[in-house]
């Protein structure tokens, strides 16, 4: 698959985890969030609550920036919201579903969005865990999508643990769920020991590859698929708001 | 009320070397760039930088030496990728970088704004940030005293000043907002000393003719500079977009060691440059 075939892949697989009354937030340089919750306002969740990381409810964006917080991304909004009101939110368990990023994550589910190396004497500093840390044990449902499935990224141990995985949760917080959809296959966490675990390779990568490309022993579900293919129509809706390609930017 | 109708070397003279200073908008939106370059041209040495998701502004300052520590929930250029000269002076330690995650520095804004020494939030907990935070002393755990719940204290933070560029303002300082807010309006109340930097200066009388548009009052702030384009390259709603180019230029200077030489075209604007 191409680069651009992989993004819409992923972007699908994103948008159906998305309810129809389901309220869901994007941050910042969120491309393929920004196309799934569009997406799936457009399809199967016309009724779901759309809050636009630019502050827009709603949003009808012709088209994504290289900025998701660029204002045209909320043409045709109905209101604003502001991120602090949208944490209120999320605090009142009324956030049903975030999408976040990550540069390391393990087999608990545990993000690094902070450091590679040691917090006192960096070798990458990382951009910082925006929202993470705050959202990742509160949020019902969190989808975490990378477009760089290797063994540097799905690693044994993060360097530092910026969002919570299920190792460092507490009871209550077990129940939320976490999604994590790469450039190679979808894994979630439904496991009982809540560990990841594969639930869809991609068309034309096999359990093996994917398995090779996880820095640690990746369980599969024992119902594990191939992951759906965007039909022409769903295509058609992403690469409209998209035409320039900006969503492969993080494809590196 | 009274004018503070200002000049850009005027109000920068508000800015001490050393203060705690947060900057309106979010990434490479409504961010106070002029008055962030004319901070440059006085030598500002040692700011603290706190805001919730910063980008060119910030790294502005930090590139031209003004900044001692910096604390973000995140600081990237978005797509454009990393913020280059945080990136650099963070991992050869001329700066201190003490990251935050956004919630705590927006309830942190929140609680000075309120006039209260901390607020309480949920979240964090398992997070090495909160282990951090409670070495820096800018957040505790604590438990709620009538559900016993586990939560987070976040200390206040009330910056020396905050600089908020906006649409369109009067000499008192009245200033509307256009679009989305961020979380200027609680900056606004949380700082000790805030500067309005305005598109367009605009008659007294507009604002009484539309009170509801008015997002920051007059007794808030304590200087206004009439400052057209403002905000380039970031953009400003309903006014002018963001420059990509630009900002791709930006990070091309500093990962190729002309950062001097842009600091000389766009901020000193020598003759020549």
């Amino acid at each position: 698959m191409s680069k651009i075939e992989t993004a819409d892949l992923m972007i699908y697989a994103m948008s159906r985890e998305i309810d129809n009354n389901n309220t869901v937030l994007h941050g910042v340089s969120s491309p393929l969030p920004i196309l799934a919750m569009s997406l799936a306002r457009k399809t199967h969740a016309p009724d779901m609550a759309f809050v636009s990381g630019a502050e827009g409810v709603d949003p009808d964006a012709e088209r994504i920036y290289l900025s998701s917080f660029d204002p045209r991304q909320n043409r045709d909004a109905v209101a604003y919201f502001g991120l602090h009101e949208v944490f209120d939110l999320a605090q009142r368990g009324e956030l049903d579903v975030m999408f976040l990023g990550s540069a390391q994550i393990d087999r608990y589910g545990n993000t690094n969005l902070s450091v590679i190396g040691s917090i006192d004497n960096p070798k990458v500093q990382l951009p910082g865990g925006a929202a993470s840390a705050f959202l990742m044990p509160i949020t019902p449902k969190v989808v975490i999508w990378s477009a760089r499935h290797t063994p540097r990224t799905f690693v044994e141990e993060v360097d530092f643990v910026t969002g919570q995985g299920y190792n460092h949760r507490s009871k209550e917080q077990m129940k939320n769920e976490m999604t994590i959809v790469s450039n190679l296959g979808v894994m979630n966490f439904k496991h009982p020991d809540r560990v990841m675990q594969l639930q869809s390779y991609h068309p034309g990568h096999s359990i093996d590859e994917i398995k090779k490309n996880t820095g640690f022993d990746l369980l599969v579900a024992p119902d594990v698929t191939e992951t759906p293919i965007p039909g022409p129509r769903i295509v058609d809706i992403i690469r409209a708001m998209d035409p320039d390609g900006i969503r492969v930017t993080e494809f590196g | 009320m009274r004018s503070v109708l200002s000049s850009f070397e005027d109000a920068a003279k508000l800015v001490k070397d050393g203060d705690v200073v947060t900057t309106g908008g979010a990434t490479f939106h409504r961010a106070p760039m002029e008055f962030l370059r004319e901070i440059i041209r006085q030598g500002k040495k040692d700011l603290v930088l706190v805001d919730r998701e910063p980008a060119i502004d910030f790294d502005l300052l930090i590139g031209a030496g003004c900044v001692a520590k910096v604390r973000a929930g995140l600081l990237a250029f978005e797509l454009l990728g990393f913020a280059p000269n945080f990136r650099k002076k963070s991992e050869s330690r001329e700066i201190i970088t003490k990251e935050g995650a956004c919630q705590p520095i927006i309830a942190g804004f929140r609680a000075a704004a309120m006039g209260i020494p901390s607020l309480t939030i949920r979240g964090m907990l398992g997070s090495d940030l909160l282990e951090i935070s409670e070495i820096l002393g800018s957040q505790q755990q604590v438990e709620d005293p009538f559900t016993g719940e586990k939560l987070i204290a976040v200390r206040a933070i009330e910056p020396d000043v905050a600089v908020i560029h906006v649409q369109a303002a009067d000499e008192y300082g009245n200033s509307r907002i256009e679009g989305p807010l961020y979380e200027d309006v609680i900056k606004a109340k949380a700082a000790k000393t805030v500067i309005v930097t305005a598109e367009e200066i605009i008659p007294n009388v507009e604002f009484r003719k539309k009170p509801e548009a008015t997002k920051i009052p007059h007794f808030l702030v304590d200087a206004v500079v009439h400052a057209p384009k403002g905000a380039y390259p970031c953009s400003c709603f309903n006014r002018y977009d963001v420059d990509y180019d630009h900002i791709r230029e930006y990070i091309a200077a500093v990962n190729n060691d002309r950062f001097g030489k842009y600091l000389d075209e766009y901020v000193y604007r020598r003759a020549g440059a």
